[in-house]
């Protein structure tokens, strides 16, 4: 029998369609899919989570304005950048110390520099939206990063005064991260030094303590100091507000978890010292 | 001269009346302007990711064409035989070499003028500025880069009668210098002997085609690089185009073309 | 009469692929000379050593030993390919190319000015009769029109020897036409010819002297009328000289 070769085209497209709408609705099942439904996180997988720490990095070159060390560069040089001579060249070791180039090692070496970037600086005056399309991707395809947030946030609301997107954005961390006491941490900032909203700020902040609170004795230990940050914030927010009895119960809570409780007592004393003049004050007014 | 410009002219018309670099150009295009189309944060002002990305199309661009273009001149002129008719004209084949690599050269310089200026106008048009200087520095350092590139694919395509062949060991060699060219000094200390020695003797004596990367002073608006260290690279880069020039034309000079 | 081309002791070997056999020798002692304004035929049956011998005189191989030389200059020099034109059997030339752009293209290498160019590639066009096609890229061209883009391009130096390898394989009876009237026209000019080629009946008819080749070796040269002296014709003189008879049909 001789079959038409457009009669069979017919037949097999036919076939096609009615299989593939028979199977979409079940292959959503099949597949882990990731929180993410962006098309990286469908095409590369696990792997998506490379690509967002090496977006994330690159945000920060974007920030150093491309003078940052390649991976070959940090090998075994680490310590000898210090935190506290990051930013500042105080005296020249703290040059040689910033410096990841180091001296020059060979001619080749000393050439070559005349084609890198050496000079060591911060992007500023607005310049940081450089950073926020690595953010955003980094965002994009790790969506459980919360550090992405955080930093992006940071720096919508802090250098760009953009704070309507950086609530956003953390409410998106939010939403991929529920309950995540990072991200309530920094929304609580937000809400506290941007927006000046000291009642949502001390709410946010709250809600962080109690999913603080809620997790695992090991999960607590490893994020003991958002809740040094969450309890500090929540002191200084209740003595901005004249609670000084409350602002030692967060100092007090702060000092079990934080690696410096001698400068929180001293906070604490002094809050001691207002809360007792003002208990010494309130019965004269009365009489 | 005259011959060798003659040959470069040839390769040049070969170059624009074939779809590579249309395709290559209407790609980066196309790349930069849905780079640039995107929203972050509605902050209109972003500029340097696009700069990043239609800097890094532009160098696979030129690399594409300098090497996909430079490894089939030689081969394909022996396997269509128009070799023949070439060199049964008063032409040496020290000036065959010289004329394909000026081709090359000068194709691909014409190239990356073209993507220059499509760069000029995509991030012009945003930021409002032309550093044409550092453009220039940028420009002219990637086309003596490839100068060497061209060089050593020429070269290359002499030993190795397939034109894929020679691409895919050049593009290795090249992304290769690029990417660890600068850190292979630190990678030979990380390693025992005899390898540190041989990585060593490498780091010296390869070509180092990252020094004519000037794209992060382009993203990042930094300085001019100094003029005589941009004026010391461009003689590096001769001195090494002619090395490999002439290392392809004692192979070609005594090669017997009819097998 | 002046030499313009010539062979002494040249020796041309080549490594061999066959298994116990280190190298082939695919010309041995050939010595050779072709006069000016000659036409002289280079016979031999398949694989006796031409194409060799033409390949070291156009620069393509390098003799093992030996010297080759056209204008009293050695081969190995380019200056020595000044004054020559060149057609191959096979015609392959850049196929994105127009005649015309091909034919100015050579024109530069052999070091013409723009006039003698503008000049000579019209003519050339109309010896051709591509005048209608010049513009038109060679890809587009069928296999008789790339042949005589291969003649034109072997005459646009006007050159003083002529090395034509087959001229008229693949040529229909109009093109070996042309092709004879050409070769007679430069032979009328005081030109030189040296070609190759199996068409015994057209050698006759055009050349004055004839070489055979058999194995590499230099077998008989001389006038057509002397080498087939004792034989019906050229090709049965070929036939004895190489050492095969024609069998008479059963």
């Amino acid at each position: 029998m001789k079959i038409s070769p457009l009669l069979a085209l017919t037949a097999l497209v036919a076939i096609a369609f009615t299989l593939a709408s028979g199977l979409v609705t079940q292959a959503d099942g099949w597949s882990r899919s990731t929180k993410s439904d962006n098309i990286f996180g469908m095409m590369f997988g696990d792997g998506r989570k490379l690509f967002a720490n090496q977006f994330f990095t690159e945000a920060d070159v974007y920030f150093h304005s491309g003078y940052y060390p390649s991976i070959f560069d940090r090998s075994g040089r680490d310590s000898e950048i210090t935190e506290t001579s990051h930013g500042h060249t105080d005296s020249p070791d703290d040059e040689i110390k910033e410096d990841f180039f180091g001296r020059t090692k060979d001619w080749v070496d000393a050439f070559g520099r005349n084609f890198r970037v050496t000079k060591h600086t911060h992007l500023e005056s607005g310049n940081e939206r450089e950073i926020l399309p690595w953010l955003r991707l980094a965002a994009d395809l790790d969506p459980q990063k919360t550090e992405t947030y955080t930093v992006g946030a940071f720096f919508l609301w802090d250098h760009l005064h953009k704070s309507g997107e950086a609530e956003a954005f953390l409410r998106e961390g939010l939403r991929n991260n529920p309950d995540n006491c990072e991200i309530l941490f920094a929304l609580g900032r937000l809400y506290n030094e941007s927006t000046h909203d000291t009642v949502r700020a001390r709410n946010v902040w709250e809600l962080g303590v109690k999913k603080f609170l809620l997790l695992p004795p090991d999960e607590q230990k490893e994020n003991k100091i958002v809740f040094d940050e969450l309890s500090v914030n929540l002191a200084r927010l209740e003595d901005q507000a004249g609670n000084y009895g409350a602002a030692i119960n967060w100092f007090h809570a702060a000092q079990k978890v934080s690696p410096d409780p001698g400068a929180l007592q001293q906070q604490i004393d002094v809050i001691q010292k207002k809360l007792d003049a003002l208990i010494h004050v309130a019965p004269q007014k009365l009489y | 001269m005259n011959k060798i410009f003659a040959l470069a002219g040839v390769v040049i018309k070969e170059l624009y009346r074939r779809k590579d670099f249309y395709v290559l150009f209407v790609l980066t295009a196309l790349l930069t302007v849905a780079a640039g189309a995107v929203n972050f944060f509605h902050d209109d002002k972003i500029i340097r990711y696009v700069k990043d990305i239609c800097l890094l199309l532009i160098w696979v661009s030129a690399l594409v064409i300098a090497i996909v273009t430079t490894a089939r001149q030689i081969p394909a002129e022996r396997e269509a035989r128009t070799i023949f008719p070439l060199l049964a004209k008063p032409v040496s084949r020290g000036q065959v070499i010289a004329g394909k690599f000026l081709g090359c050269w000068l194709a691909t310089g014409v190239a990356l003028l073209v993507f220059y200026f499509f760069f000029a106008i995509i991030t012009g048009s945003r930021e409002h500025i032309w550093p044409w200087a550092v453009y220039f520095q940028a420009a002219w350092m990637q086309w003596f880069m490839l100068a060497i590139v061209i060089a050593l694919v020429v070269l290359g395509s002499i030993y190795f009668a397939a034109p894929s062949s020679t691409s895919t060991i050049s593009f290795i060699v090249v992304v290769g210098i690029l990417g660890i060219g600068s850190h292979l000094k630190i990678i030979a200390l990380q390693q025992p002997e005899p390898m540190q020695f041989i990585l060593t003797v490498i780091y010296f004596v390869m070509p180092h085609l990252e020094w004519f990367d000037l794209r992060d002073f382009v993203v990042y608006d930094q300085s001019l690089v100094s003029w005589p260290a941009l004026i010391v690279a461009t003689v590096y880069a001769a001195v090494w185009t002619g090395i490999f020039l002439l290392l392809a034309w004692l192979g070609f000079r005594r090669k017997n073309l009819t097998t | 009469m002046s030499v313009i081309l010539k062979t002494e002791k040249l020796r041309v070997e080549f490594k061999s692929s066959e298994f116990r056999q280190a190298v082939k020798i695919a010309v041995q002692g050939l010595d050779l000379e072709v006069n000016a304004g000659e036409v002289f035929g280079f016979l031999g049956p398949n694989g006796a050593g031409k194409t060799t011998t033409m390949n070291v005189l156009l620069g393509f191989v390098p003799p093992t030993s030996g010297t080759a030389s056209l204008f009293g200059i050695d081969v190995r020099q380019p200056i020595a390919r000044q004054r020559i034109g060149y057609l191959p059997e096979l015609t392959y030339y850049y196929k994105f190319l127009t005649a015309d752009e091909l034919l100015r293209f050579y024109a530069k290498i052999f070091g013409l000015t723009r006039a003698e160019t503008d000049q000579r590639i019209p003519d050339l066009l109309k010896l051709v009769e591509l005048e209608h096609a010049a513009k038109r890229p060679i890809k587009s061209y069928s296999k008789g029109m790339q042949q005589r883009v291969g003649l034109a391009q072997a005459l646009i130096n006007n050159p003083d020897l002529l090395v034509l390898d087959e001229p008229t394989s693949g040529l229909d009876p109009l093109g070996r036409m042309k092709v004879r009237e050409i070769i007679q026209r430069l032979k009328n000019e005081g030109k030189t010819v040296f070609f190759s080629s199996h068409e015994l009946g057209e050698v006759e008819t055009v050349c004055d002297r004839v070489a055979i080749v058999h194995q590499g070796e230099l077998k008989t040269v001389g006038s057509v009328a002397d080498v087939s002296a004792g034989s019906a014709n050229l090709e049965q003189a070929f036939l004895k000289i190489v050492g095969a008879q024609s069998q008479p049909l059963p």
